[in-house]
């Protein structure tokens, strides 16, 4: 399954290089922003000039220390992401010279104010709900307070045409990525869901997106000329991953599914496909309000209903031919677990699919039940296929 | 008497056998824990009449109100703005639950690691057993935390008419404007459900009268500030579980009448306990009826509970809301004003929350502080380190209780408490 | 007068008597299925005029020999002075429990926080995987502290911690490389309980898992401090009633 394409290469360099590259653009003045969410205007930010970057925790080191002022019955994203700030382990957190959280779960919310005595660290108040024009206007105006804050802090202004600017670069590698994702809806997807995750991992984390989009460009050019034609070769079941946040370090589960022969094919989570789930609007005269329309459309289960969620994933499961879905949630994510329900009667009932719920932390010491859950899952898929 | 409750409460839907069960334990608890205080002042015999008649005669007074063409709100939350559901013709009562219920039901829809308030709310519902969500005409849930906004979802499928009303996270204008821009679309909504158009009078009358109860239960909270405390924590609990789904009008005239026999064991200095019981406040997540485990471990244990920093308590009816607006619009200002002040843990930050329980520790004169917190409610678990530590730097001693509604931990609970109340010796 | 203190614990019940501050009689016995016949029996063993009750059975203790009562909490907290002056900190790890306790100069609590829920980090704990492991309990520490590696066990909770313990047998781990894996597991689970109650020292550990010399050892290394374990550190808890008791 290795082909090592060169540009898959060129993009995990970006990646490893990511820490370097902030270093630089700090020392040259820009100001970085920590952002922990995909809710996070990430082409405001880079309208006033500022960077940035992924700070989410995904390894459980900094846990014992988290444990020692929050509560050990709290998802595990949040407690590495409080813990590495807390023990100051994260060379990215550190660079940062502020960080942008969202109101999106109780457990973030609460976090996100002791994290503020730690660094600064802004809230963005999101409705609970994507449905209503009073949502939206909320939204927008929290938008336009970040944009006030913004031009006090980095003493600039920020023009509307410097945010169209960042949203059609935005928009194009979003387009981009989005096709590279699409690949595998092929018959022999050329990239497994591991290298998927770290191509939109190298995206959150650089400063320099433009030569990521070069060599995301250049990705797909490679892939699409090394296709290989169906000749009847036995093909790996093709899983949805879907559920709560995975990334380098927490994504036990995918490599579990990837070891055991199966394709990770989509990856509706945040590290993945969620995070390009609509366009921004460019024919909006309000650049402004045109990113609060999208973002708040972001099919995360903080809101209320979440029907973008399940539409996306049906529209998903039609378009990468998916035999199974997993869907992992992190030990105490109510959010993730209460949507288990209504998503297991969708894709049992009425995608008429195999189904599996999954709840684990960062830790290891549940793998082999993990394994066990997985295998079984994938033998009833091959059964029923 | 009791086939007129049994017809009325088949008529309304409910699992009867289930419905007797609840009610047998329900009757034995009150027994145990209530009947069995000693030195209550005897005013609160309306508490017992209350309980023992919460399912029969309260239900019977709702169903005669929609005889005559009024609606019944249900809600979960002490957001729910009740001037409003009065102005337009309507009674709000309160359906948070405080008693597991149908548990294996509830978890084919609900993760147990849901707090156990959310899972009865869900467990009575499935199980059909309660008379006042079987009986409301709306169901109003608020988008608080995380595991009711996910909860609503699933009762929006289980009951007809389900309403979901948003609100802030943040104190601030737009915090506040969003909670307005709700508050007109529940009066809309309230006068589509009763046809009853609301106008500056209808809403001035409607907040009297909840200002009326307000005022009794403020007063009965002042009279125990006095040394020793005239009413036990249990009875003032009660009397805040009451207050949520009693009429209005016989709630203020029968606690006024409590509170004259508490003035009056005040002057005789006789308290109802011991002159050097320890007084507790106790603080964080509501306890709705007949969640009474805490207290009952906290007084069985020789202390006092002088204080509730909770929703259903101080938290839920600390202001009144002003009454001398003109217009409509300036009576829903007043409204809106009101409603913004509760300082719940869902709000980011929550400064307002800390001051008050500091306060409240003097002015109630309390030896230490008990937080409360509900197993995997994670606003108020998260807040509870804060507040211990703003508490403990002001030299009050703190004890954070982590619980939910089952009996197993009692021992374990006890012995915490003991602890903490040789600690405040 | 002759002060008792009885400790009546879901594992064991212990009983000392002092007369004029010294300890004129100790016994210790199985609870079994009958803490207060147990308790009884050791009571009517000894000679003692005025007795106080602690533990886990205290409750019955009052109903059954009119017997005052303080929380455990209290018992260790005076106990543990009795040899260690100036302790302004204790953990005290049980059979079935797991306490830190905070104290004053003076030796009165102030805080403290409690783990009887659940078997992981207590003595159960350590029995459980002593005899998974296949080691006698009394001998565990020791082989344990043979060790120079570690094999890492991560989970929070026992039944899980005992599949981990399976997967590595069956990989070939050295047992007594796991068994120190899984002494380190309780020591961070302590760890855990003290930094959110204190580390002031002196620090003592009391209880009957504090004769554990990995334990011990481990804590050590952890906390980077000296720790006091009394002599008989199962007693404390009866010690300190009966100190309690003649002071009353």
């Amino acid at each position: 399954m290795q082909h090592h394409y060169q540009s898959l290469q060129e993009i995990d360099r970006i990646r490893d290089h990511a820490l370097l590259h902030l270093e630089q653009a700090r020392e040259q003045g820009s100001k970085i922003v920590g952002i922990y969410c995909i809710f996070a205007p990430g082409e405001l930010i880079r309208a006033a000039g500022c960077i940035p970057v992924g700070l989410c925790g995904k390894k459980e080191d900094p846990i014992p220390e988290a444990e020692t002022v929050l509560p050990a019955n709290l998802c595990p994203l949040i407690k590495s992401s409080y813990g590495y700030a807390a023990t100051d382990t994260c060379p990215y957190f550190a660079q940062a010279d502020m960080v942008l959280g969202e109101s999106t779960c109780d457990g973030k919310i609460k976090m996100f104010e002791l994290l503020n005595e730690i660094k600064h660290c802004r809230i963005l108040h999101l409705p609970p709900t994507s449905r209503t024009d009073s949502g939206l206007r909320y939204w927008y105006r929290e938008i336009l307070k970040l944009k006030d804050f913004l031009e006090d802090w980095t003493g600039q202004r920020i023009s509307h045409t410097a945010v169209r600017r960042e949203i059609s670069r935005s928009n194009r590698i979003g387009r981009t990525l989005w096709e590279i994702g699409g690949t595998c809806q092929w018959d022999h997807p050329p990239l497994s869901g591991s290298e998927m995750m770290r191509i939109f991992e190298a995206n959150s984390s650089t400063p320099y997106p433009e030569s990521l989009r070069y060599y995301a460009d250049r990705l797909l050019q490679e892939v699409a000329s090394r296709r290989r034609s169906t000749n009847g070769t036995a093909s790996r079941p093709r899983i949805l991953l879907t559920g709560s946040p995975v990334g380098s370090g927490s994504d036990k589960v995918l490599q579990l599914l990837e070891q055991l022969g199966a394709q990770a094919v989509a990856l509706e989570n945040c590290t993945g496909l969620k995070s390009l789930y609509r366009n921004i609007r460019e024919d909006c005269s309000d650049p402004l309000h045109a990113l609060a329309e999208r973002y708040l459309q972001t099919p995360c289960p903080c809101m209320t209903p979440n029907a973008n969620r399940f539409n996306f994933i049906r529209d998903l499961v039609r378009q990468f031919r998916i035999q199974g879905v997993v869907d992992l949630s992190w030990q105490s994510c109510q959010p993730y677990s209460v949507e288990s329900s209504t998503l297991s009667r969708m894709i049992r009932e009425r995608l008429n699919l195999s189904y599996l719920h999954l709840e684990t932390d960062y830790s290891n010491s549940d793998t082999e039940q993990l394994r066990t859950r997985l295998q079984a899952f994938l033998e009833l898929i091959e059964d029923n296929a | 008497m009791s086939d007129e409750n049994r017809r009325m409460w088949s008529e309304l839907g409910l699992n009867l056998r289930a419905h007797d069960q609840l009610l047998s334990v329900l009757s034995n608890a009150y027994q145990d824990i209530y009947l069995s205080q000693q030195n209550r002042p005897e005013s609160t015999s309306y508490f017992d009449d209350v309980m023992s008649e919460i399912h029969g005669q309260r239900i019977q007074e709702l169903m005669r109100e929609k005889q005559q063409g009024r609606k019944i709100v249900g809600s979960y939350c002490v957001f729910v703005p009740e001037e409003i559901v009065q102005a337009a013709n309507a009674t709000l009562v309160g359906l948070c639950s405080g008693a597991d219920f149908a548990e294996e039901e509830v978890e084919k829809y609900l993760p147990r690691n849901t707090c156990s308030l959310i899972k009865s709310s869900l467990g009575f519902k499935l199980g059909r057993v309660c008379p006042f969500l079987e009986g409301s005409d709306m169901i109003v849930g608020e988008n608080t935390c995380d595991g009711k906004k996910k909860f609503y979802e699933t009762l929006s499928d289980l009951v007809p008419n389900m309403y979901v009303m948003d609100l802030p996270q943040m104190k601030s204008q737009q915090g506040r404007q969003m909670l307005r821009s709700e508050f007109y679309r529940f009066l809309e909504a309230m006068q589509d459900l009763t046809g009853f158009q609301v106008d500056a009078t209808a809403l001035r009358n409607g907040i009297r009268m909840v200002n009326e109860k307000r005022k009794a239960i403020h007063r009965l909270q002042s009279l125990r500030t006095a040394d020793p405390a005239p009413i036990s924590g249990l009875d003032a609990l009660l009397a805040n579980q009451i207050f949520l789904y009693e009429d209005p009008r016989r709630f203020a005239r029968e606690v006024h009448k409590i509170c004259d026999e508490l003035e009056q064991r005040i002057e005789r200095g006789e308290g109802v306990f011991p002159a050097n019981a320890p007084r507790i406040l106790v603080s964080g997540c509501p306890m709705a009826v007949p969640n009474w485990k805490v207290p009952h471990i906290v007084e069985s244990a020789g202390a006092v509970i002088v204080g509730e920093e909770s929703c259903v308590g101080e938290r839920g009816n600390r202001n009144t809301t002003e009454e001398e607006g003109e217009s409509l619009e300036e009576l829903m200002e007043a409204v809106v004003d009101r409603y913004f002040g509760i300082d719940c843990a869902i709000f980011t930050p929550n400064p307002d929350r800390t001051e008050h329980i500091l306060d409240m520790a003097k002015r109630y004169r309390a030896d230490g502080v008990i937080h409360y917190g509900l197993q995997f409610c994670q606003p108020y678990l998260m807040e509870s380190f804060g507040v211990e530590k703003s508490l403990e730097d002001k030299g009050i001693p703190v004890l954070r209780l982590e619980t939910d509604y089952s009996q197993e931990d009692s021992g374990q609970l006890q012995t915490r408490v003991e602890a903490f109340l040789e600690l405040l010796k | 007068m002759r002060a008792a203190g009885i400790d009546i614990g879901s594992r064991s019940v212990k009983l000392v008597v002092l007369r004029d501050g010294k300890i004129i009689h100790s016994a210790i016995a199985d609870t079994g299925y009958d803490p207060q016949g147990v308790a009884r029996g050791l009571l009517d063993q000894a000679a003692w005029d005025y007795v106080l009750a602690t533990g886990y059975g205290r409750t019955m203790a009052q109903l059954h020999f009119q017997a005052p009562t303080v929380t455990e909490i209290k018992a260790h907290a005076r106990g543990v002075r009795h040899s260690c002056t100036d302790c302004r900190t204790v953990l005290d790890i049980g059979g079935q429990d797991t306490k830190a306790i905070s104290l004053t100069n003076g030796g009165k609590v102030t805080k403290f926080e409690m783990n009887d829920r659940c078997a992981a980090g207590t003595g159960k704990f350590l029995e459980i995987m002593a005899s998974n492991l296949g080691f006698p309990l009394e001998d565990f520490g020791a082989q344990a502290l043979r060790a120079e590696e570690m094999q890492q066990i991560s989970s929070m909770c026992t039944v899980f911690a005992e599949s981990e313990v399976t997967s590595a047998i069956a990989k070939g781990a050295d047992r007594r490389e796991i068994a120190k894996g899984l002494h380190m597991s309780v020591v961070r689970r302590a760890t855990a309980m003290l930094k959110r109650v204190s580390l002031t020292s002196e620090v003592a550990f009391t209880g009957g898992v504090a004769r554990n010399a990995c334990l011990l050892h481990l804590l050590r290394e952890e906390l980077q401090l000296e720790i006091l374990v009394p002599d008989n550190p199962d007693m404390t808890g009866a010690l300190g009633a009966a100190l309690l008791a003649a002071e009353a």
